[in-house]
């Protein structure tokens, strides 16, 4: 146990081993951030597409989403990161933290998009129809009444997935990619620490603390939207 | 108010759900100031007719003449503006206080300025007795209150009809009489009036002129007296005997 402990201050005195924990951290937050980003862009359109009333004009576009999520969904990540890294951007020079942000992004793009969906789905159609009676157009039905209430539905589940991508960027250390968990890695086969058991457990912490916070701020902004449902009697 | 000629004519309106055919043809005139009740067993297409007025559902086939239009779909809003509708389950907007519910069509629609639209809402709630709750979510109000205040959202836009969908059938016996009377109040001050209900004594009081629909088909109208006294169809007997 004392080992452990002296372990743990060898490894935070040493700003060469810090240096590399902050590096790594520093480009987990940066692909999970760039990913979320797109993948909430991008799963919104795609969401937007597959509740779209069907018409001739979303017939075509309704069945790309449907073979893309279906794709996207059914293959593994570490699978198409591999695609991504070895076919699609095997180009020299290339960024790999850009081909990682895309990588990732793409993947969650797939989930989101069922998030929100099904977000949009759980809203009472009888909220659709009251705007339409009294003769309000698709656009503001939409966005006074299906998002704001959707919206409700989405943020834990989007909570869900944010999480998910955190923790999933760690597969970036498999094409070589100095992420927070390849830090660990790097640190334990170091000459001094020689043991993974330590800087591994920081990461865990590292991760960890990541995921608390975020978890926390959902929970904070779940409870504000919730206001408009204070229910008196029922 | 000024000179109105309400006119809703519809021709041979039929409607599929898939293979299922709910409505078989139908022929129908509404002239102004009529309080027309729809009756019928469940599963004869009552809701489905009054929901193809006003295009909640979009009818298969036939004509739909309001005001000596044909509706289409791109003069549905229009239409819509002026056929209120009432639901069975109210569906007042949840994520929005009653005076937003009121005032949210008249703003958006540029039929009323906000302040003129908030006037006239505070004028309708106080008639109900349910100015204290405007600034109340729906989920807040008991189904009689929100029934109330749906009648009343639908009334903002000073329709020309007022189609009513089952309005009762959700509530709790206490608070259909208040719905019910505020519906009376409304056909009392010559408001044109489609309903669907299955409040016998109700519709005796309230029609003009009695539909009786079965299997997507008008299979006797006539005058209320006339329809649950000497109804002339053994079907209609039928069912009168096990309504009443």
């Amino acid at each position: 146990m004392d080992n452990f402990v002296n372990k743990i201050v060898e490894l935070f005195s040493t700003p060469e081993y810090i240096d590399s924990l902050l590096h790594g951290f520093l480009l987990t937050l940066q692909v999970s951030y760039f990913a979320i980003l797109i993948g909430v862009a991008l799963g919104t359109v795609i969401a937007l597409v597959d509740t779209a009333k069907k018409t001739k004009w979303t017939v075509v576009p309704k069945f790309i989403c449907t073979v893309y999520t279906t794709i996207v969904r059914g293959t593994p990540m570490a699978l198409q990161l591999f695609i991504m890294f070895f076919v699609i951007f095997a180009i020299k020079g290339f960024p790999s933290i850009i081909t990682a942000i895309i990588a990732f992004g793409l993947n969650s793009a797939a989930y989101t998009a069922e998030v929100i969906r099904s977000g949009i789905l759980s809203v009472d159609p009888g909220q659709t129809e009251a705007g339409l009676a009294l003769g309000l157009s698709r656009r503001t039905i939409f966005f006074k009444i299906v998002a704001p209430q959707a919206i409700k539905n989405i943020i834990p589940a989007m909570g869900n997935e944010i999480i998910t991508v955190i923790k999933e960027t760690a597969i970036v250390s498999m094409v070589g990619m100095y992420d927070l968990n390849m830090a660990a890695k790097d640190i334990g086969s170091g000459q001094n620490m020689a043991s993974y058991i330590v800087p591994m457990f920081v990461a865990a912490l590292f991760y960890l603390a990541t995921i608390y916070l975020i978890t926390f701020i959902v929970r904070r902004v779940e409870k504000s939207l919730r206001k408009s449902e204070r229910r008196v009697e029922e | 108010m000024e000179e109105r000629a309400t006119d809703l004519v519809i021709k041979n309106l039929r409607k599929s759900f898939g293979k299922n055919k709910v409505l078989n043809g139908i022929d129908f005139e509404l002239k102004e100031g009529e309080r027309v009740v729809v009756l019928g067993p469940s599963g004869s297409g009552k809701s489905t007719f009054l929901r193809c007025i006003n295009w909640m559902e979009e009818p298969t086939s036939g004509e739909i003449i309001f005001d000596g239009e044909v509706v289409t779909e791109k003069n549905i809003r229009q239409v819509r503006r002026n056929i209120g509708m009432v639901f069975q389950h109210f569906n007042l907007i949840n994520n929005m206080t009653v005076m937003e519910n009121l005032t949210l069509a008249p703003v958006k629609l540029k039929v009323m300025k906000r302040e003129a639209a908030e006037k006239r809402a505070r004028e309708l709630l106080r008639h109900i007795g349910l100015l204290g709750k405007a600034d109340a979510y729906p989920a807040s109000l008991s189904g009689g209150q929100k029934q109330r205040v749906a009648i009343v959202r639908a009334m903002m836009l000073s329709p020309e009809v007022l189609l009513f969908d089952e309005p009762t059938s959700a509530l709790d016996p206490e608070s259909i009489g208040d719905v019910l009377s505020l519906i009376s109040e409304l056909a009392e001050r010559g408001m044109t009036i489609m309903i669907v209900t299955h409040e016998m004594s109700f519709a005796k009081e309230i029609a003009t002129r009695v539909v009786f629909i079965d299997k997507g088909r008008i299979i006797e109208e006539g005058a209320p007296e006339e329809f649950f006294s000497h109804p002339k169809t053994e079907r209609v007997r039928e069912f009168l005997e096990k309504v009443l």
